[in-house]
């Protein structure tokens, strides 16, 4: 069963290897280049709260250098989408073309078989998922360094989310796929159910996941306009910010004058200096987090994969 | 070694058809005693008919006493064919064409002749719808 | 013979939403007979085989295979049972060796010499896409996966429906030859009587979803008789016999009537009927014979 699982999954799988191969052959490169950049500008000393001048204009032109490029590289989080949805394939094509007739009529059962060939399509959505994950981990560390981890593009590409979100694709087209019996449709479908849900997560659900934190501190201003960089609180430090505006000091919005310096006009260098409120208010969730969002994402992604799949095997048992 | 032929059409039940097939062959000596008859696998294999027509033929041929089945070996042709009498077929032949002149002063064709043979030699109750 | 079933079903039914595919499905195919199985296309012919080889499940009603299940048992029917299924689905980018290996693979009664001798005796390319094949050769690729597993019971649904004539007869052979060897069980299904009468010993005729006629051709053959006479009713045969249908023009009448003994009527002009006349009468032509379905079902199992 093994050897006839493998045999009717090899294309599939083959393709998914060489998206991956094709991926690697975009981020190793670019990688090294990240990551040579990174040492040659002795950026490694610039980490951690107290940073000189010299040390924020190297990180902005640092970052500014390869901004086009990580927005490309962000795309890369439909990557699991496109495989999981791909390696769903052999399973839907067994029942659009009737090939089950043959499968099921064999000496094993109808349930050995559906389970033998989901159980493979898994491991190699596992597997796919595992060398994105290495990839685009190593690629994102430089940058890792000096933002944390905890924004929206990194957070995609790190740590489990990704076994998470290749399953969901997987499971969404297999129970898609087993109902609908027609592969191309089917696929399509999931893989925008994917986008869709991948949207939303990322957008509004991920940051109610768990009660975001807040804090209020003081801003001064300075001579050539906009607060002090050093003097956000610790735990700000490579958190995810979900909002930040200018307030009084109980945290209550103030509304904005004309003028005044948020942090990324700062690190823009576009600023008018007027007078400032005094106040700022974030919204944040601190990079300790970082483990705790995963999980529950992952376990999310994960859990109704599981669910969907059992759906499909299932429907293929019972209602074929 | 004698081969099958089968006319799907004639109306002649399979099984007879290759009985009097064998009956042909042993009378011409295309089969002579001794000689092995197809087993039922070459016969079914050739002809695409099932197996059971083929047992029943040679049932049919080892109760006329023309064949006898040894187990587990094969089908044999037995012994002599067993022809009418010399004597007896001469007679027959110009009885049949005193028979034959007759017919076709009465105005039968060929054809008619064979209708009325066909008609006489088997019980009228079996002719097959067209 | 064996008078010992190889498949039974008993009020055998299946339904697909509202519509019932198969209904009242009842017959019994005595081991080392080859069945068949015919009826007009959408008349439960693949629905019932498919019940057979535990691809679907009842909705109502039985069927056993060996005595066996076929869904709730299919461990151990499965291996017994060889199945092509309509349009003898294969693994188009498998190769004639990759279809066979898998042949291997999922049975283990698998019998690897079977499998070569009918490769080499039909001259199949072993390494050739099976999509590429022709049809006649995908059938009978299909056909070697189920007879290297020597299974008890064969069956066939329309497998030579798309297939040239020649192909047609390869495959006939091919299936005779079996079962002239094992004494195998075959049911094979067709919408064309006309191949079928030399092959198959058996008949199940099936219309819209219920068995019209079941039984040994034979017997069928010798029991069936077309009455023709001067147009009158059919009134006084059918007290005695069972008229199947009856035709009538200016001048004469026509009755195919399944006799009850004797025809000793002297008013009527016996003759017999080949097979595909019979099963084109119980098809359709049932005309205006007063005779409940449940009494010609009842009379044709016997």
């Amino acid at each position: 069963m093994i050897w006839v699982g493998w045999r009717l999954q090899r294309t599939e799988v083959l393709i998914a290897a060489a998206i991956v191969a094709l991926l690697a052959a975009l981020l190793v490169p670019t990688g090294v280049e990240i990551a040579s950049t990174y040492h040659r500008d002795g950026l490694s000393a610039c980490l951690g709260q107290n940073t000189s001048d010299g040390c924020n204009q190297a990180i902005d032109a640092f970052t500014s250098q390869f901004d086009r490029l990580r927005s490309l590289i962000a795309w890369f989080t439909l990557v699991p989408g496109l495989t999981g949805v791909l390696l769903a394939a052999p399973f839907v094509l067994e029942l659009e073309h009737g090939t089950y007739r043959l499968a099921w009529t064999q000496s094993i059962t109808r349930r050995r078989w559906i389970v033998s060939k989901l159980g493979l399509s898994i491991a190699a959505a596992l597997l796919v998922a595992l060398g994105l994950t290495l990839l685009e981990t190593w690629w994102h560390a430089p940058f890792v360094h000096l933002e944390g981890r905890m924004d929206n593009s990194v957070f995609d590409s790190e740590g489990t989310v990704i076994f998470g979100y290749t399953l969901f694709a997987l499971g969404l087209a297999t129970a898609v796929g087993a109902v609908w019996r027609r592969a191309v449709p089917a696929l399509v479908v999931a893989f925008a159910g994917y986008f869709a849900a991948r949207i939303f997560v990322d957008t509004w659900l991920r940051q109610r996941l768990v009660t975001p934190l807040s804090v209020t501190w003081p801003v001064l201003v300075r001579d050539h306009g906009g607060p002090r960089k050093g003097g956000e609180p610790a735990s700000l430090n490579h958190a995810w910010v979900i909002s930040e505006n200018p307030s009084d000091r109980f945290g209550h919005p103030v509304s904005v004058l004309a003028g005044f310096c948020s942090k990324a006009q700062v690190i823009s260098g576009n600023c008018l200096p007027h007078k400032a409120s005094g106040y700022m208010h974030v919204v944040y969730e601190p990079a300790s987090r970082f483990w705790l969002l995963q999980g529950l994402e992952t376990a999310m992604f994960g859990g109704i994969a599981l669910v969907l799949i059992g759906f499909a095997v299932w429907w293929a048992h019972e209602r074929i | 070694m004698i081969y099958f032929h089968l006319d799907a059409r004639s109306g002649v039940p399979t099984y007879l058809q290759l009985v009097q097939q064998v009956r042909q062959a042993v009378r011409l000596g295309i089969l002579r005693p001794g000689d092995q008859l197809p087993t039922v696998k070459e016969v079914v294999s050739s002809l695409a008919i099932n197996p059971n027509t083929v047992l029943k033929a040679y049932r049919e041929l080892d109760r006329e006493g023309l064949v006898e089945g040894r187990r587990g070996v094969g089908t044999f042709v037995s012994g002599e064919p067993p022809s009418p009498p010399p004597e007896g077929v001469k007679e027959l032949r110009v009885a049949l064409q005193r028979w034959v002149a007759k017919a076709k002063a009465a105005g039968l064709d060929e054809e008619g002749m064979t209708v009325l043979f066909d008609d006489t030699v088997r019980p009228p109750i079996t002719s097959r719808v067209a | 013979m064996s008078s010992s079933a190889v498949l039974e079903t008993d009020g055998l039914g299946k339904r697909y939403g509202s519509k019932w595919a198969l209904r009242d499905c009842s017959l019994a195919i005595p081991a080392g007979s080859v069945t068949a199985l015919v009826g007009p296309n959408g008349a439960g012919k693949t629905t019932l085989l498919q019940l057979a080889v535990g691809l679907s499940e009842p909705s109502a009603g039985s069927v056993h295979v060996l005595g066996r299940s076929p869904r709730a048992e299919s461990h151990s029917v499965l291996p017994a049972v060889g199945f092509v299924a309509q349009e003898h689905p294969l693994y188009r980018g498998f190769t004639v060796a990759e279809t066979l290996k898998l042949g291997r693979k999922l049975n283990p009664g698998w019998d690897e010499a079977v499998a070569i001798e009918r490769v080499e005796r039909l001259s199949l390319p072993l390494d050739q896409k099976v999509g590429k094949l022709s049809g006649g050769q995908q059938a009978q690729v299909a056909l070697t996966l189920a007879l290297a597993k020597r299974p008890e019971l064969l069956v066939l649904d329309e497998p030579i429906a798309s297939l040239d004539p020649l192909a047609r007869r390869e495959f006939l052979q091919s299936v005779m030859a079996v079962v002239a060897e094992t004494g195998t069980t075959v049911v094979l299904s067709s919408h064309i009587v006309a191949d079928l009468e030399r092959v198959c010993d058996h008949l199940v005729i099936l219309a819209l979803g219920r068995t019209q006629l079941v039984g040994p051709i034979d017997e069928i053959l010798a029991s069936h008789r077309l009455l023709t006479g001067p147009r009158t009713d059919a009134e006084a045969v059918a007290r005695v016999h069972e008229v199947i249908r009856e035709e009538h023009t200016e001048r004469q009448t026509t009755l195919l009537v399944r006799a009850n003994g004797h025809v000793y009527d002297s008013r009527w002009q016996l003759n017999e009927v080949d097979l595909e006349e019979i099963v084109l009468a119980y098809l359709g032509h049932r005309g205006s014979a007063p005779m409940s379905h449940e009494t010609f079902r009842e009379a044709m199992t016997g």
